[in-house]
């Protein structure tokens, strides 16, 4: 066990940044809700989410420049701005699950929203603003390393491991809405749009060249295999304590509860800590990505060492995400969990038209020279966008059709 | 006017007015100014490009088709020549380099003109009117309607061709233009400028094109955190030669800044004599005068005579940093003096250095801080100042442009201060980001210390008297009120150092309105977070109200306080006295703090019995 986590030890702080609280919310409540039920896809997920971000590292490395770069180098003005509306609203809508995850927290320690969610959004704008959220990032990062617990927690509750075993490989579908809503979510928030720009932006600015690459590659992967290691076991702590129970969350509290076999009364603490530094976190992340890669489409000043005549629309951009999502959660009643898990199903909804666009850049051989993708990552990228899609699809038709 | 964007995808007719198919692109030949549209790309039945020399073939270029002079079968198809760009494929969408704005911007249209029959290239449209025109274009006109509605037009930013390079395309074999401005031509400062705007691939992409002097000269323009890494993406064999043309002190920065393998492997590859002075820099503290000195040095003994002083410079002057100033030393290089550029010139060639010797001279010693040294050659208007060891033997020299960097650096944040006069409201904004990562650090502190307190109080053997928690919940919060109240004052008194005269200030009226303003929304800001963070912590809400009052309080009556000795200080100035900004911002500060733990007493007091009263 021990050893499994020193090997992942690089991985898993890279995945504790994606699992923010749009991730814990929706993998709590899959399996709180259905049980094991939805683990399938969380296996079959693990690879996708693996090529997709390899893919993403590699177009940064061969070409040395953004997600956001490429769409308008190859498609021109008018797709880049509809693949950045989508990017936008993926952002918008996961920073407001952040909010929403802080407000949660900070509501566990006996905080008022009306009282945290100002505040918190106030203290980020500083903190990009100064562009001294690097200085906290660390910190912030140690501090959601909480959500390993749940790997232990899961061995505490002593769940039949080969029933786990059997419904990771067991495909099967429940015919509703509110099933396939969760679905959408989990691939929203699994294989996050906005953590593909991330991903690549970050090998861009590292200056990684393809010869690096194909071993910078390895970092990435264990940090997606790890991250998706994170969410089976969430999925599995939450699936033995609350489901039997018939538990479904609608409080953060709930959620909470599921940690209680490892550290008892400590569990809401614990779980308020790990939520409000998750979320904190990607609430930093989250403006700034969609601001640089949004400026980088369209060829503005971005920098957050700019004064805001210098880079008007990206001091904008970031400022309009950081706000809009905190005042959406400040309207009264506002369900958190619900907000969260919302915020994914658009997530997943955005994320095939992302990927399209990725596909059609990674085997352009102008852009990618002899590194486009091979059949077997060609074939498992389209399978991913198709299932995406589908999801999508059967979720819109079932609202439609207005089963229940 | 003719733009790219709408040219595109319309239908290209010939003689007959039979449509033969749709424009793709079209070629400039490069070399002038206002390049000429040199050829049509356009894409015929079944998508088959093909490509027409534009002066042989097309007739009119309108709104909405180019028409041909000759009719489909007389047409006689060419190829893109050497020095022809393609605007769509080469341009359209592209990152640029604006040389004259020293920006990386991208291309969203092209703007081009039609004057006596020959369509020519104004520039590139890099603004949001080039993003919705292609976006759509009325969604332009509505835009720029709307702007001019709101008294604000909203411009073109046009960058003419010449002021154009390109970052993709390797232009570098096309003779651009006569005026073509490159990168390269551009000043070091410049270059540096543009350079931490690109992505390392791009970056290294510009390097390529700059020689070793001027790629020396460009890193040593770039910001700090960029130096060690822009190297490092170079071959070691470039970055060991430009090190070596680069002065002895930049080097030194940014080997200091390199890991220590790749430090020692460039220092090796360097020529004997570089690496030593570097080694010896890197001896030195940062920000010390020994960090920011060149080792570079001109000396000369007192034995000499003038003419024999000139030749020595005239063989040596190319390597050095600095030549106003000619050192005189003794044996073992001890400091005797110093001659001047101007005392050498105006004296005849036979004088000796000993009758012209200025031996009364300025010195630090190489532990000096940095900013001590920058003070000095401004207040002595020093061009150089030599750095000496104990024993008065000459190290090196801090020379006027590093004295320059330093100063830049330390008082960026009296700058900043200073421009927070502006005394409105939106103050309150820049104090904030000013403070922001500080109070990150301090906000750290506090929770781990009310966590302590919280734990030991659960456990029930350490709780002590509950006047311990108010007493270590007020000291908590000291450091905080103080560190407010010293920028509050800072700002209030920086008309004082200033110096500016009464009609610089605004009415007092004004003034007290945005200081209660400001006041009122610190304080109650302050108090919100405070009672926030105590409220959680101890789950006690009269407490945490406890404390964050008196805060709230201490801030609002600090701000005033503050304006109003200011405007007394301003007044005692204005009258010829001279008043100490320095000693007025500690009587603040001494103030408020008794302010603070006087109104802190008071309010604990009230809360101990409200406390009491409910049986806690």
């Amino acid at each position: 066990m021990w050893l499994l986590l020193a090997v992942m030890g690089p991985g898993i702080i890279a995945a504790s940044a994606g699992n923010d609280s749009g991730g814990i919310s929706t993998y709590s409540q899959a399996g709180a809700k259905y049980g094991y039920q939805m683990l399938w896809m969380m296996f079959l997920m693990t690879f996708s989410l693996v090529i997709v971000q390899e893919m993403a590292g590699r177009m940064g490395a061969v070409t040395g420049k953004g997600f956001a770069a490429l769409i308008r180098e190859r498609f021109g003005v008018r797709p880049t701005f509809f693949a950045m509306l989508a990017l936008l609203a993926s952002n918008a809508a996961t920073s407001v699950a952040e909010f929403a995850g802080i407000a949660a927290a900070m509501e566990l320690f006996g905080v008022s929203r009306y009282v945290a969610v100002p505040i918190a959004a106030v203290v980020v704008w500083l903190l990009v603003v100064r562009g001294s959220f690097r200085n906290v990032e660390k910190v912030l990062l140690a501090l959601s390393l909480v959500f390993v617990a749940y790997i232990i927690t899961a061995f505490a509750a002593k769940p039949d491991w080969l029933v786990v075993g059997r419904s990771l490989v067991t495909p099967s579908f429940q015919m509703n809405p509110a099933f396939f809503s969760l679905a959408v979510a989990l691939t929203g928030t699994t294989i996050a749009p906005w953590m593909q720009f991330f991903v690549q932006s970050n090998i861009v600015d590292k200056g990684t060249s393809i010869k690096e690459w194909s071993l910078a590659k390895w970092d990435v992967i264990a940090g997606a295999v790890a991250a998706n290691f994170v969410a089976i076991f969430i999925i599995v702590t939450t699936a033995t304590v609350l489901h039997p129970k018939g538990i479904v969350i609608s409080l953060a509290s709930d959620a909470a509860i599921a940690l209680t076999p490892l550290v008892g009364h400590y569990a809401t603490i614990l779980f308020a800590i790990g939520l409000l530094s998750a979320s904190f976190l990607a609430a930093c992340v989250l403006p700034l990505t969609a601001g640089y890669s949004i400026c980088e489409a369209f060829g503005w000043e971005a920098g957050v060492d700019r004064k805001f005549s210098e880079a008007p629309i990206f001091i904008g951009i970031y400022t309009f995400v950081i706000f809009v999502g905190a005042a959406i959660i400040l309207i009264p009643g506002a369900n958190l969990i619900a907000v969260m898990i919302l915020s994914q199903v658009i997530n997943g909804m955005m994320l095939p038209f992302l990927l399209i666009f990725m596909m059609i850049i990674i085997n352009d051989k102008r852009i990618m020279g002899q590194y486009t993708n091979g059949r077997i990552y060609n074939v498992i990228a389209w399978i991913t966008i198709g299932s995406a899609i589908a999801l999508t699809g059967a979720l819109l038709v079932l609202t439609a059709l207005g089963v229940t | 006017m003719i733009y790219l964007t709408r040219m595109l995808g319309k239908p290209v007719v010939d003689a007959g007015g039979e449509r033969i198919g749709v424009i793709s692109d079209i070629a400039i030949s490069t070399g002038e100014v206002f390049p000429r549209v040199t050829s049509l790309a356009f894409l015929g039945p079944g998508k088959t490009p093909f490509m027409l020399s534009w002066r042989k073939f097309v007739e009119g270029v309108d709104e909405d088709r180019i028409t041909l002079n000759a009719p489909r079968d007389e047409l006689r198809f060419s190829y893109l020549q050497p020095d022809e760009v393609l605007l769509s494929h080469d341009l359209l969408d592209k990152q640029i380099v604006d040389t004259q704005g020293m920006k990386v911007v991208r291309v969203n249209d092209l703007k081009l003109s039609e004057s006596r029959g020959q369509l020519r290239l104004l520039g590139a449209e890099v603004g949001l009117r080039g993003v919705l025109r292609s976006l759509w274009p009325p969604l332009e006109t509505a835009a720029a309607a709307a702007a001019k509605l709101f008294g604000r037009p909203l411009p073109e930013s046009i960058i003419a061709w010449n002021y154009m390079d390109l970052l993709d395309r390797d232009l570098s074999h096309v003779q651009l233009s006569v005026t073509h401005k490159r990168l390269h031509e551009l000043h070091p400062a410049d270059v540096a400028d543009v350079l931490e705007q690109l992505s390392p691939s791009q970056r290294a992409r510009v390097f390529e094109h700059l020689d070793n002097d001027q790629a020396a000269d460009a890193i040593s323009e770039l910001e700090d955190e960029l130096q060690a890494d822009v190297l490092d993406d170079l071959t070691e064999e470039r970055a060991s030669d430009i090190l070596e043309i680069m002065d002895p002190d930049d080097a030194a920065d940014i080997i200091g800044d390199l890991p220590y393998d790749k430090a020692e492997t460039l220092l090796h590859l360097m020529g004997v004599r570089e690496a030593r002075q570097v080694r010896k820099l890197l001896g030195y503290r940062e920000k010390s005068a020994g960090g920011i000195m060149t080792p570079e040095v001109t000396t000369v003994t007192e034995d000499m005579t003038v003419q024999q002083v000139i030749d020595q410079l005239r063989a040596n002057a190319g390597d050095l940093e600095n030549i106003y100033y000619i050192y005189v030393v003794s044996a073992k290089r001890v400091l005797d003096g110093v001659i001047s550029l101007r005392d050498l010139i105006v004296a005849s060639p036979e004088t000796l250095v000993s009758d012209i010797v200025t031996r009364d001279l300025f010195t630090v010693g190489p532990d000096d801080d940095q900013e001590q040294v920058a003070d000095m050659m401004s207040k002595y208007d020093l061009l150089a100042l030599p750095v000496v060891d104990e024993s008065g033997r000459i190290l090196g020299i801090v020379t006027v442009d590093d004295a320059l960097d330093v100063m830049e650096e330390e008082n960026a944040e009296d700058l900043e201060l200073a421009m927070g006069s502006a005394q409105s409201a939106a103050d309150a904004w820049l104090w904030l980001r000013r403070t922001g990562s500080w109070a990150v650090i301090w906000a750290m502190i506090a929770f781990t210390v009310a966590f302590a307190v919280r734990a030991l109080s659960r456990t029930g053997t350490a709780g002590g008297p509950p006047w311990l928690l108010g007493v270590s919940g007020a000291v908590l919060f000291l450091p905080v009120v103080l560190r407010i109240v010293e920028d509050l004052s800072a700002r209030a008194t920086t008309g004082l150092i200033e110096g500016r005269g009464e009609t610089g200030r605004p009415p007092l009226g004004r003034r007290l309105l945005t200081d209660s303003l400001v006041g009122l929304v610190l304080g109650s800001l302050a108090a919100l977070a405070v009672f926030a963070i105590t409220d959680i912590v101890t789950s006690q809400p009269t407490f945490a109200a406890a404390l964050a009052v008196p805060i709230g309080l201490t801030l609002l009556v600090m701000t005033l306080l503050s304006t109003a000795v200011a405007v007394l200080a301003e007044r005692a100035s204005d009258s010829g006295q001279r008043v100490s900004q320095s000693l007025l911002a500690g009587g603040l500060l001494i103030l408020s703090a008794l302010i603070y733990l006087g109104l802190a007493g008071v309010a604990w007091s009230f809360a101990a019995r409200a406390l009491s009263g409910a049986g806690v």
